[in-house]
């Protein structure tokens, strides 16, 4: 009806009333308000599902505890949100609509205050990490090392989210590309997106001894072991992060399964990580390393896309297959596995949203 | 008594300091009639005082009406203060939006253009490597086969192998020179492109300078340290001023002036078959 003018309103009038809240919010607040009205249109629509809505809630109330939104706080959006709906339904708002709307917020405030307070007592809001070693693979594609000052625990194949002193409330998910340890070190794969915020800072503007900020873990693209499966993993670009964790995990077993690794991109240098799953798969015999590269002519290896290779080789319907990567890449695997016969639920997938440029 | 105020109103101080006489000789308690007396005058009091709140009220009412009728501006509300200020507040919020997303378009074509130029021009010293490669070898070839067909005298079969194999090898890196010369030779042109048009770019910039020098506070030169800091230093004699730098040079390889573009002319030269001169052969 209104636009982006509602949560605009909105957002200004916090601001306002409550200055300190705009320290919670990036410069520019467009992607914001998309994620407020998304949030707002998810739980107005799921009221008549509460035990969803109510997970939903919780997650969101546990997931605003790194960008420091504390139960002081919930009154003062509440306030600002009857204030929005009574500005823009004018005559029509009433007492009785404000009493029922300012019900239903304190509701959803106190779910989301308690998720976070129970939240609270487990972890911290956030972990704060140090650049410890920073290495730039190709131009845009660069690895680097972490150390925390908290343990952070993860499970392999799962990813968190990151923010750097460069570009404050600016929060991308990145996988770590190894087991948790015990010296508290993370390994991370980034590659540079045209435009994107915080790959460029990531990629070129970040340096040994850089502070970053690391969120929760979050993710379901983990290690489901006892199948006695095979496993097959689908690495596309830096999407090889989480399936590099997901393999040193399975070093660790006593029996460890077969793995095959397919690692794709467009050309040869974009294979940034080769050389050390080479030197893995040389010490460990149950480890296959493909590398797979669709647009060098010249390439000696296995050329085409990677969903193209799969269906040129083997019977991969024993398989528990993992596939990270861009969307066009893991949609592609999807479809192709599917059609060679795979069951659905042996496919397990990370979607990093973004695609090859 | 009575508790009566110069101007007949009673005051929170008379009511605070009222003092009733005892009641006479025979009866307990107060004064009858003072106290009647006083209720009375407290009575008033109150009534005068409604009426006086009524009328400030609807005096209120009738101001605040006036000026929601004239939408005077200066008179405005709080309330319309505030939406005043929560749309200037979202004007400036809307615009630095836009000034981060101008930005990071603006970053997105950069890299985007340095990404496509990048893969173009590996793409194309692949191509070109390739090109004198095959080249080399084909005529490496030739040369060898024109000398194994030869008939020669006593000619054994692992003599003519090896007198074949040396002529494939001569002529490969014969083929391999002349590309390696080339290239060198574009180097040096474009060296010497650069050296001429900065000496050129320096007269012209001294040509057009007025005496003296005048004062442009943006682009004035650092002043005139001891020892050789400017790469713009001047030439003996000349005044003590030195001309606004030049633009950076560009890094050697790239042709400086679009006077004269690097030869490309047969024998092409072999500029990106090698990354950079000091890893030739």
């Amino acid at each position: 009806m209104h636009g982006d003018a509602v949560p605009l309103f909105f957002y200004s009038d916090l601001f306002l009333r409550h200055p300190e809240t705009r320290d919670l919010f990036p410069v520019s607040m467009a992607a914001q308000r998309d994620r407020l009205v998304h949030a707002l249109g998810r739980i107005v629509s799921g009221v008549s599902r509460a035990d969803a809505l109510g997970e939903y809630l919780q997650d969101l109330g546990r997931e605003h505890r790194k960008f420091g939104a504390i139960a002081e706080y919930y009154p003062y959006v509440g306030a600002s949100l009857l204030a929005t709906l009574a500005h823009f339904n004018g005559p029509a708002w009433t007492p009785e609509l404000a009493a029922d709307w300012q019900a239903a917020y304190d509701l959803v405030a106190q779910v989301m205050i308690g998720a976070a307070a129970e939240d609270a007592g487990v972890r911290p809001a956030f972990w704060e990490a140090t650049v410890i070693a920073h290495e730039l693979r190709r131009f845009d594609i660069a690895t680097f090392r972490v150390a925390t000052t908290e343990p952070l625990d993860y499970l392999p194949g799962q990813s968190v989210s990151m923010e750097s002193a460069e570009r404050p409330r600016i929060w991308r998910c990145y996988s770590p590309a190894n087991v948790p340890r015990d010296d508290l070190t993370m390994d991370f794969h980034v590659r540079m997106i045209d435009g994107g915020t915080l790959s460029m800072v990531l990629t070129r503007g970040v340096a040994v001894g850089a502070r970053l900020r690391i969120g929760p873990p979050v993710g379901t693209l983990t290690y489901r072991p006892g199948t006695r499966r095979d496993v097959l993993l689908v690495a596309g670009s830096t999407g090889l992060a989480p399936l590099k964790a997901i393999a040193e995990q399975i070093s660790g077993l006593p029996d460890p399964p077969r793995v095959h690794l397919l690692f794709g991109a467009r050309t040869a240098d974009g294979l940034y990580d080769l050389t050390d799953l080479e030197k893995t798969a040389a010490r460990q015999p149950w480890l296959t390393v493909t590398p797979v590269v669709s647009h060098e002519p010249g390439f000696p290896g296995e050329r085409g896309l990677l969903h193209e290779v799969l269906a040129r080789g083997g019977d991969w319907r024993r398989h528990d297959v993992y596939a990270s990567g861009p969307t066009p890449m893991v949609e592609a695997t999807v479809t192709q596995l599917t059609a060679l016969g795979v069951p659905r639920s042996q496919i397990h997938l990370e979607d990093f949203g973004w695609s090859e440029p | 008594m009575t508790a009566s105020s110069r101007n007949g109103r009673l005051t929170p101080d008379q009511v605070q300091s009222i003092s009733f006489p005892p009641a006479r000789f025979g009866r307990r308690g107060l004064d009858e009639e003072t106290v009647h007396s006083f209720c009375d005058q407290v009575q008033h009091e109150l009534v005068t005082l409604l009426n006086e709140k009524a009328s400030l009220w609807e005096e209120v009412e009738r101001l605040r009406r006036r000026i929601i009728d004239t939408g005077d501006p200066a008179g405005a509300r709080p309330e319309d203060a505030h939406v005043q200020a929560v749309r200037i507040l979202s004007n400036a919020q809307q615009m630095a939006d836009r000034y981060v997303a101008d930005a990071q378009q603006y970053s997105r074509q950069l890299t985007g253009g340095a990404r496509r130029q990048r893969d173009e021009v590996l793409a194309e010293a692949k191509s070109h490597a390739d090109r004198v490669l095959d080249e080399a070898r084909s005529r490496a070839s030739r040369a060898a086969e024109v000398v194994a067909s030869e008939p020669g005298p006593a000619a054994s079969g692992e003599w003519r192998d090896r007198t074949a194999e040396l002529a494939y090898l001569r002529t490969f890196s014969e083929v391999y020179r002349t590309h390696l010369r080339a290239y060198l030779e574009t180097l040096l042109n474009n060296v010497e492109d650069w050296e001429q048009s900065e000496k050129a770019s320096l007269a012209s910039a001294r040509a057009e300078l007025p005496f003296p020098f005048p004062p442009a506070p943006q682009e004035q030169p650092p002043p005139p340290a001891p020892g050789p800091t400017s790469y713009s230093s001047p030439p003996p004699g000349s005044p003590p001023y030195s001309a606004p730098p030049p633009p950076p040079p560009p890094y050697p390889p790239s042709p400086p002036a679009p006077s004269s573009p690097p030869a490309r002319s047969s024998p092409p030269p072999a500029s990106y078959s090698s990354p950079s001169p000091a890893r030739l052969p």
